[in-house]
């Protein structure tokens, strides 16, 4: 897989955006561990996010 | 507690209660007999806040009212261990983010936290911090009823610690001596620890925080709702977060909620 298709999987888990930049988090789901990546724009404004695999709603 | 706080009457005094931390240099700290009596919280009415709280003492917790929506739910302590330390004690301000840890509301003012869903919380947090090497953790605390309960809790989980003042600098300057690189931050107030959240956010690391009633969750990644004013609501969180954690990695939790309690 090349990096650029690396990036492309690296979309925000509440509003679905690319996540380019900073200010980004990516962390393990607290409930079953799967990657989540957050995007600044739904960390500042506190969006909801849920977990594809497992439901866990945060934050 | 100020002096002035004796003086106040009629619904602020219940505030009393969770034994909220003093201002900054403002002397000792309240008497411990201050401290949290959620016994007959409906009854802890504006007239005669004082009196109410004495007969509070003698009777101890019980579980008077509803704090939590699920009763079955099976949690880490007993529910009478949560009243007992204020942990559901909101404040009489609320947020639209925390509006879904709230149970409902006393005839005081004060938003109740469900103690089911801070019991579950915990539980997660301790699970998403098992995740990571336990150096790789900062826990901050600038308010001051946090500060041991961080620092006890740093020192459990093998994490690192940064009470009082965050040096700004801390976590994006790397000429700055103190300059560390976690991975994930664990604050114990997101309006004390702005500074903390603002810093995570540069270097994009996960933020867990314990938030009250009145608290934003902008920025913040998991919320673990607790009163994060009370001395005793701060150190039974954190004791029980170390113990989860130490438990998710397969070792003998060996701290009591005493150790976790601050004299100050």
């Amino acid at each position: 897989m090349s990096s650029t298709d690396r990036r492309e999987t690296r979309s925000c888990v509440s509003c679905g955006i690319n996540i380019a930049g900073t200010n980004a988090a990516a962390f393990k789901c607290p409930e079953c561990g799967k990657q989540i990546y957050r995007c600044a724009k739904c960390r500042k404004q506190s969006n909801l996010y849920e977990c594809d695999d497992c439901g866990f709603t945060g934050p | 507690m100020t002096e002035n706080d004796a003086q106040q009457e009629g619904l602020d005094a219940a505030e009393e209660e969770i034994d909220e931390e003093p201002a900054e240099g403002a002397g000792p700290a309240a008497d411990p007999a201050d401290d949290v009596e959620p016994v007959d919280e409906q009854s802890a009415d504006a007239d005669e806040p004082a009196e109410a709280e004495s007969t509070e003492e003698d009777a101890g917790p019980t579980l008077d009212d509803d704090v939590m929506s699920d009763e079955e739910a099976d949690l880490l302590i007993p529910v009478e261990d949560y009243l007992g330390a204020g942990v559901h004690i909101g404040t009489q301000q609320k947020t639209a983010d925390m509006e879904r840890f709230i149970h409902r509301v006393r005839t005081d003012g004060l938003y109740v936290l469900d103690v089911s869903k801070t019991d579950g919380r915990i539980r997660t947090a301790a699970d998403f911090l098992s995740n990571y090497n336990a150096e790789q953790v900062l826990v901050t605390s600038s308010r001051q009823y946090g500060r041991f309960p961080a620092e006890k809790f740093a020192e459990a989980v093998g994490a690192r610690a940064r009470t009082g003042r965050f040096i700004p600098g801390t976590l994006t300057n790397p000429k700055y001596d103190g300059y560390i690189e976690p991975d994930v931050v664990v604050v114990t107030d997101p309006i004390g620890d702005a500074q903390a959240v603002k810093e995570a956010i540069t270097v994009g690391i996960p933020v867990i925080a314990m938030c009250d009633s009145n608290n934003q969750t902008s920025n913040v990644d998991l919320v673990v709702p607790t009163n994060n004013k009370g001395r005793k609501a701060l150190s039974v969180v954190y004791w029980l977060l170390a113990n989860e954690v130490l438990d998710k990695r397969g070792a003998e939790p060996s701290y009591s909620l005493e150790d976790f309690e601050s004299m100050v």
